[in-house]
């Protein structure tokens, strides 16, 4: 029987020549990917196993992303100083400190996340990775003490394939897309414990950043983890960035089983808001149009990459958000900092009046922008439960970088289209 | 030895984790896990007399969707509670992670739920899969854990599994009850 390429990449890691869907098997990954805030609880784990050391400290990423700067009345100080201890004690040369980016970024930038491999880190929305054919597989308090040993269980997901055709309209991003098809199975376990293979002829329409977006919200489906097939685009990148380390270039047999099959069509998506506290609750951005906002938000591993700035730059250049209205805005890495910097993105930020925060998750976990009660927010952000970015009788809407960002302007939710148009015909 | 027998306490689809199994927005210490406030919250709100009648042994069997959103918190409260496993139609990937990692089985079962009734006795083999209904006889098959799965089942979680492999002589239990290093 066939194999897809998320079974070829885990019987590598485990030594096999293939694997069955449903599988428990025992694997090595190639890397392990960490981030702070978490790290007394994997310090208490490793002090019962009784070990200090990892086995394999070259496997271990560790990345300070959470808490971008152990800010007064933080207790996150002491995390940064532990972990970079640790690091240190341990040889682990891929340590990342504050401000770097995100995990996401800083796997894919440093060529970490290369075809073929398997990568185990703290975190589902990883699979962002899988742009690059790295499987990412989201693990536990183990995620530290996978690397003592070098090896830990996993369940090899069924796998279901999306099949997208058609291009996104303008003004329209794999943002939207990706609050449609979290609208469509969140509710459901179809998706559960799936890999989804994103296939199709819109992928080469869609650029790395576009594509990562579409997988680091892939989890919210129920999916554990999704991929892509490696084009060119993808295979430079790579290149470019895998400094002579290897990667294995793997496709889906044509007789590969998928549990689940499902096609859309981008040209049919228009700009989406997902409606609080529910991650299924999308719909088109005219049904909440003119709802009066005071925060809005761009950044978190779904929207801070480079093509997401240049989007909200798109909309803000030469505008001013209203004077009721707060704005962050949060570049997933330093590169892609220094890149909007070199573009001129962030002073059409500072322009603007929004305000432009250090890399890392910052607004969308609540550590920056904390909202007060009865305040409502719109953002790139992953999550929108109540108490998410403060208090419990916040709101928070999720929304594209053009939506966001036209909202900030309009001082309520609002179509990105016109402001977009308008942009366009002052330019030309 | 990789069986588990237990009497069956049955729930419904879509248990969620925080907001089912235990009620995670009033958990008072989220980090250090209190105990007490975990057991007394244990599926209170699903079957209110599952605290005073649970006993060390007992199964949880429920439907698809087990676990949902989960806090590694809901794992400790069951563990805490004496539930040997929770045998369920399906659940997603990451709570069987946490489940385990305390050492608590959680057994990915299609057609368990038409199987046993609240009450049965119920047992499941981790290595072979069979999940049976003792006083009938009927049968059904789960995924067989791995090898490595059942190390960590046996030594009671991940980190006393790790220890009893890199210091077998030295090795004793991690103390239950007091502090879950996850």
């Amino acid at each position: 029987m066939g194999q897809t390429v998320a079974q070829k990449i885990i019987a590598r890691a485990a030594g096999r020549d293939a694997v069955e869907a449903g599988e428990y098997v025992t694997v090595s990954p190639d890397y392990t990917c960490c981030q702070e805030l978490a790290w007394q609880t994997r310090k208490r784990m490793m002090q019962e196993i009784g070990v200090d050391r990892v086995a394999r400290p070259d496997k271990v990423i560790m990345v300070v992303d959470h808490t971008t700067s152990a800010a007064m009345g933080s207790a996150y100080h002491v995390n940064h100083r532990e972990m970079k201890d640790f690091a240190f004690r341990n040889g682990v040369d891929n340590f990342f400190g504050a401000g770097s980016g995100l995990r996401h970024l800083v796997l894919t930038e440093r060529g970490f996340a290369r075809p073929g491999l398997l990568v185990f880190s703290d975190e589902p929305n990883i699979a962002s990775i899988g742009a690059l054919g790295a499987l990412n597989i989201a693990v536990s308090s183990e995620v530290v003490a996978t690397q003592i040993g070098d090896e830990n269980w996993m369940l090899v997901p069924k796998s279901a394939r999306v099949t997208l055709t058609g291009k996104l309209a303008p003004g329209v991003l794999t943002r939207d897309f990706a609050q449609i098809l979290i609208r469509d199975y969140a509710q459901t376990d179809t998706l559960s414990q799936s890999c989804i293979e994103f296939v199709g002829p819109a992928l080469a329409g869609l650029s790395l950043d576009e594509r990562q977006c579409l997988l680091a919200c892939a989890y919210h489906t129920g999916a554990d983890t999704a991929l892509m097939p490696v084009d060119d685009l993808a295979l430079d990148y790579v290149r470019n960035r895998a400094q002579g380390r290897p990667f294995h270039l793997l496709e889906s047999d044509a007789d590969a089983v998928y549990a689940h099959e499902a096609s859309y069509d981008l040209s049919t998506v228009s700009p989406m808001v997902t409606v609080p506290p529910e991650l299924h609750g999308a719909v088109q951005v005219e049904n909440v149009a003119g709802l009066a906002i005071h925060q809005a938000a761009i950044g978190s591993c779904a929207n801070n990459r480079l093509d997401d700035l240049r989007g909200a730059a798109a909309i803000l250049r030469g505008q001013r958000i209203d004077r009721a209205v707060t704005m962050y805005i949060t570049p997933g890495s330093r590169e892609v900092y220094a890149q909007a910097a070199a573009e001129g993105l962030l002073n059409v930020f500072m322009d603007a009046g929004a305000t432009v925060l250090a890399p890392g998750c910052t607004t969308c976990w609540g550590y920056e922008g904390v909202l007060s009660d009865g305040e409502v927010q719109i953002s790139t952000h992953q999550m929108n439960y109540h108490g998410r970015n403060g208090s419990r009788s916040a709101r928070s809407y999720l929304a594209s970088p053009y939506v966001v960002a036209a909202s900030a302007v309009a001082g309520r939710i609002a179509d990105p289209r016109p402001l977009l148009a308008d942009a366009s015909r002052r330019l030309s | 030895m990789t069986l588990i027998r237990g009497r069956v306490w049955k729930f419904g689809d879509n248990i969620s984790a925080d907001n089912g199994i235990i009620q995670y927005s009033q958990v008072p210490d989220l980090d250090t896990f209190d105990i007490p406030a975990l057991k007394a919250m244990c599926f209170a709100e699903l079957q209110p007399n599952f605290r005073a009648e649970a006993r060390p042994g007992d199964v949880v069997v429920a439907g698809r969707n087990f676990g949902h959103h989960s806090h590694q918190h809901a794992c400790v409260a069951m563990k805490e509670c004496g539930v040997a496993a929770c045998v369920v139609e399906s659940t997603d990937s990451a709570f069987i992670r946490k489940a385990l990692n305390i050492g608590l089985p959680i057994i990915v079962c299609p057609g368990v739920t038409s199987l046993a009734e609240q009450g049965d006795e119920l047992s499941a083999d981790l290595a072979t899969g069979e999940i049976r209904n003792v006083k009938t006889g009927a049968t059904r098959h789960a995924r067989p854990f791995s090898e490595r799965m059942i190390d960590i089942w046996r030594a009671g979680g991940f980190s006393r599994a790790m220890r009893l492999k890199l210091m077998p002589q030295v090795a004793e239990p991690v103390r239950r009850g007091t502090r879950y290093g996850i």
